[in-house]
């Protein structure tokens, strides 16, 4: 690795770099409006099925689902964190991503253990009772 | 730029006097009105943010005068009704938000080390409209038509069949002129932090407040939609007979709370947030060092701003959700108090690990760390559900949300004026009379709001305008009444210290703090156009950093100077690389022109007197297009082939 | 570096993580996009408020006595907004090579497009009025609530190209160094034009599903 990446590698670079920081933001806004939506909607209706699947499995997916995401950007995250160590004074680029991956890390335990709440009341809770 | 053979770096005599030139503004009338300046609009921001302050508070002692005995007859029912509705509205919407953009505004370029905000006739326009939207709400007071159904005006309450007149009207109609100048501001602070940062100033040197100023704009951008979406249909409803919130024409009232909640949520932080960054900024210089875990508040910071929109089915337990979907969103209110609490671990080890020096803005931080964290214990306790349901709508809710809202926002903000007022007005504060202000408001916050959790424990439910003599209730209302006068002269103590400082007080040197940030390395006040020489960044507390002070001073190369005109300097999104440099514009009246004619629009909404209206929505359209008409240039200059 | 584990390796090395992205954005390039952003939420809570109060409201919807909205005009209406887009693309690279003729013409088309559009929307209304009106029940005030604030957006949008097609044909205004503005207004109505599909769907398509 002593090339410096061509423009492809950075933007690549410049964008994993991002979802190690917001993945899991992202990933916990789509479970929550699908977990929700779908409960909800579904409950509304009067039916504990989406289509064919029973609700609780449908609900389960969008845990399951936001739940690996973030998994994903925490590890990205992690990398990042990795690879910025050499980050000196003045590199202020390296010691910017790694403020950013130590953002990442920790938000993406923080949104990992929202979702899998919702996860463990998906388990526990029958969907649609008031 | 080491290499060039431009004259000796440094600021010349002559680039001050071309700076000076460019950027003074002459003592003129038309130079009062039509300023660009930001610390002058930073100025007015937080003068008339405290004046709606002022007039908010009174109403709140004439509340507390009315309910010192059972029975009394200071107020009638009606006039109650609005004096809550407009003390709520007006502490919220009036007074807390636009005071810390107030702070933002004087403090966000100097901090960042610029000349201005990115847009400055953006942000004179911002002050104008907020400065009409609060004198548009206030002014129906008077006429006895101001807002009466709680700040939060809860439909069915708010439509016209139950609460003829024209109170909510002037509700929605000046949240919606008020949320003009606040996305504005918002729009403002996020583009200045992002473009116009000084060289070397990556994400990882940014100061904390304005991170937590940056988090705040996104929080409105987002949020405030759903409440100008709000208002904009109660007033269809109200005026014009639609019946988005009519159940007997397919509305539905709960529409209105959700989308209320949507915005209220993550407003409670919207307000909270700067403040907690005037804590992280006022702290290093008295604790003598860095606050403690620099990317974790950031962390905090930023996770608050994006949880903070998942909590809001949080204030509708009465609404007979599945709980299993109710429950995606309590993990969501369970998670968000981590990082809240890692805000304070940090300022706690910060105080822990520093040297303490005791000097009134830190009193003012103590108080804020007391009260709130007490605010957050009864937060917590309204979780239990079953607590909850006991005493919703009783006086422990106004408890609790006081203990948070002073305790977090007010308590910062006294500390914030203390703080950096040598920095705006030049001049020292009196240390003894800041002492006995600290004191006499602490006590009389607790005096004051303390004993509500008890009355409001033993039943005493909210926006009451009074009460039958029950045991436990009498003598609490009288204790809190008692304190809240302790708490005006306190308050009125901090505005003693303020006009004494700015007639008699010892003028103040660059730095009486030495604080950590770059808006220490300015003149007090500082020069209108901030820096001599734009600062080149090299750590996260560049004014405790020699080569950032170095770059200011005799290291200041002409690409940092820009005498050559209103200029200054725009940087790379993420590390601050510098780009180029560019022209700010001058002063000039369209923003005033501009805000008068949404104001006219705005009232002749209200008044129904609808030509009016079309004609002023004209000329807000002729104002815009004007102001933004380009100057003709030559084609070269252009780049015009054919 | 030409095997896949080398570009593997160069994304993920220290430089191509630590890449500044996004970078030199103007002010007004930004500024237009938080406007833009704030903007969409609002239209997506006005949307949200239709869903909210369509299933609350039970079975039949529209509410008896109005009919599920026909597709037609609406369909022609997507036609002629959604491509007006181009000329604005195509007039706001022109200029970027400095083409003034292109800016000009480009803009021209879109202007007519879009007063197409707003013809059509007229001629809906003037249809649909007689069937209900605003007052009629709450969906008639979300239809006309939501179709009209789009359409003002529609008209804000008109004025933006409408003003820069002025500026531009009295000279001295754009040029290859100086294009922010067209680029800004563009922005602006590629959103209104994403509004409308959004507004397509929930609307004319949603009842029929
Ligand atoms: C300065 C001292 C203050 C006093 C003495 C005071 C007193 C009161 C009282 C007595 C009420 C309850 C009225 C009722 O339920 O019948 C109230 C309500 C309220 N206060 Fe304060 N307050 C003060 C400061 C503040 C501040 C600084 C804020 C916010 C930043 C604030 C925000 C509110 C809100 C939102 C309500 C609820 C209004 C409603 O029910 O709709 N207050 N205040």
């Amino acid at each position: 690795m002593t090339t410096r990446p061509g423009p492809h590698a950075r933007l690549t670079g410049g964008l994993l770099l991002w979802y190690g920081v917001l993945g899991g933001a992202v990933a916990w806004g789509v479970h929550v409006f699908a977990a929700w939506g779908l409960d909800e909607l579904a409950c509304a209706a009067g039916s504990e099925r989406v289509a064919a699947v029973p609700l609780w499995q449908a609900v389960g997916l969008a845990v399951v689902i936001p739940a690996l995401f973030t998994v994903g950007s925490l590890l990205v995250a992690a990398l990042v964190w990795r690879r910025t160590r050499r980050a000196g004074e003045d590199d202020r680029a390296f010691g910017r991503s790694r403020m950013l991956a130590v953002v990442g890390v920790w938000s993406n335990l923080l949104f990992l253990a929202i979702i899998v709440l919702g996860g463990v009341a998906v388990l526990v809770l029958p969907p649609c009772q008031g | 730029m080491s290499t060039t053979t431009t004259p000796p770096p440094g600021v010349s005599a002559q680039d001050l006097a071309r700076l000076a030139e460019h950027w003074a503004e002459r003592p003129s009338l038309r130079g009062w009105f039509s300023t660009v300046d930001h610390k002058r609009i930073g100025r007015r921001y937080l003068v008339t943010a405290g004046f709606f302050f002022v007039l908010a508070g009174l109403s709140a002692l004439v509340m507390r005068t009315q309910l010192a005995r059972p029975e009394a007859g200071v107020v009638s029912p009606q006039e109650y009704n609005q004096l809550f509705s407009m003390h709520g509205t007006a502490m919220i919407f009036l007074f807390a938000t636009p005071m810390l953009f107030g702070f933002g505004n004087f403090l966000v370029p100097l901090m960042i080390g610029s000349r201005d905000m990115a847009f400055p006739r953006l942000n004179a326009f911002g002050y104008w409209v907020f400065l009409f939207a609060g004198l548009f709400m206030w002014a129906s007071l008077p006429f006895g038509a101001a807002p009466n159904n709680g700040w939060f005006a809860y439909a069915p309450l708010n439509q016209e069949q139950h609460n003829p007149g024209l109170h909510m009207d002037v509700y929605a109609l000046g949240l919606l002129f008020l949320g003009i100048s606040t996305t504005a501001a918002s729009i403002n602070f996020i583009v200045t932090a992002l473009k116009l940062r000084a060289p070397g100033m990556s994400l990882n040197r940014v100061p904390l407040f304005v991170w937590a100023i940056v988090a705040t704009a996104f929080m409105v951008i987002f949020a405030l939609p759903a409440l100008n979406a709000d208002n904009l249909m109660l007033f269809l409803d109200r005026r014009f007979g639609t019946h988005f919130f009519d159940p007997s024409a397919g509305g539905n009232v709960l529409l209105w709370q959700h989308l209320f909640w949507i915005f209220g949520h993550p407003d409670v932080y919207i307000i909270v947030m700067p403040a907690l960054g005037i804590v992280s900024a006022v702290l290093p210089a008295f604790t003598r060092r860095g606050v403690v875990g620099y990317p974790l508040i950031v962390l905090s910071i930023v996770s608050i701003s994006i949880i903070s929109f998942g909590v809001w089915v949080h204030h509708m337990f009465a609404t007979g959700l599945p709980q299993l979907s109710y429950s995606f969103f309590s993990a969501a209110s369970t998670i968000i108090t981590i990082p809240s609490g890692i805000q304070i671990f940090a300022w706690l080890a910060t105080m822990l690990l520093g040297r303490l020096v005791l000097r009134v803005p830190l009193l003012f931080v103590i108080g804020f760390v007391v009260t709130f964290v007490l605010g957050g214990f009864t937060g917590a306790m309204f979780a239990v559900t079953a607590f909850d349901q006991q005493v919703t709508d009783s006086y422990f809710v106004v408890a609790h949300f006081h203990y948070v809202l002073i305790g977090g926002a007010v308590f910062p903000m006294l500390a914030g004026i203390y703080y950096w007022l040598p920095k705006i007005t030049g001049r020292m504060y009196h240390e003894r009379l800041g002492r006995w202000a600290f004191w006499l408001v602490f006590a009389g916050m607790h005096v004051t709001f303390f004993p509500m959790h008890l009355y409001g424990l033993f039943g005493m439910p909210r926006r009451v305008y009074t009460y039958r003599s029950e045991p436990g209730w009498d003598g609490w209302n009288l204790v809190s009444t008692l304190g809240s006068y302790l708490l005006a002269v306190g308050l009125l103590l901090v505005l003693v210290g303020v006009v004494h400082a700015v007639r008699r007080g010892r003028p103040a040197p660059p730095d009486p703090w030495e604080g950590d940030s770059l808006e220490w390395s300015t003149a007090s006040p500082p020069e209108p156009y901030n820096f001599p020489a734009l600062p080149r960044v090299h750590s996260l507390h560049p004014a405790w950093d020699e080569r950032t002070a170095e770059s200011l001073g005799a290291g200041a190369t002409a690409d940092r100077i820009l005498s050559d005109g209103r200029r200054t300097l725009v940087t790379s999104e993420l590390d601050a690389h510098p780009e180029r440099a560019v022209q700010m514009p001058e002063s000039t009246l369209k923003p005033l022109v501009l805000a008068g004619a949404l104001l006219i629009f705005f009232t002749s909404m209200l008044l129904a007197w609808y030509p009016a209206a079309a004609v002023a929505a004209l000329a807000v359209v002729a104002t815009i297009a004007v102001w933004l008409w380009p100057p003709r240039r030559p084609d070269e200059e252009l780049g015009v082939t054919g | 570096m030409s095997d896949r584990g080398g570009v593997v390796a160069a994304a993920t090395g220290a430089e191509a993580l630590s890449t500044e992205l996004p970078v030199g954005r103007s002010a007004g390039w930004w500024g237009m996009v938080m406007f833009v952003a704030t903007e969409a939420t609002l239209f997506a809570c006005l949307l949200g408020s239709y869903f909210y109060l369509r299933f609350q409201y039970g079975p039949t919807w529209p509410p008896a006595g109005i009919e599920a909205p026909k597709l037609l005009t609406p369909l022609v209406m997507t036609a002629v907004l959604v491509p007006s887009s181009l000329p604005v693309v195509w007039a706001e690279r022109g200029i970027r090579q400095g083409q003034r003729w292109r800016l000009q013409s480009g803009l021209a088309a879109t202007m007519v497009l879009g007063v197409t559009f707003l013809a059509l929307q007229a001629s809906e209304y003037a249809e649909k009025l007689t069937q209900f009106t605003m007052t009629t029940d709450a969906y008639g005030s979300l239809f006309y609530l939501i179709t009209g604030f789009h359409g003002l957006h529609v008209m804000v949008g008109l004025t933006m190209i409408g003003w820069l097609l002025a500026a531009s044909l009295r000279g001295g205004s754009f040029g290859s160094h100086r294009h922010e503005r067209v680029r800004n207004a563009a922005m602006y109505w590629h959103f209104v034009d994403l509004v409308w599909v959004a507004i397509l769907f929930t609307i004319y398509l949603s009842p029929r599903l």
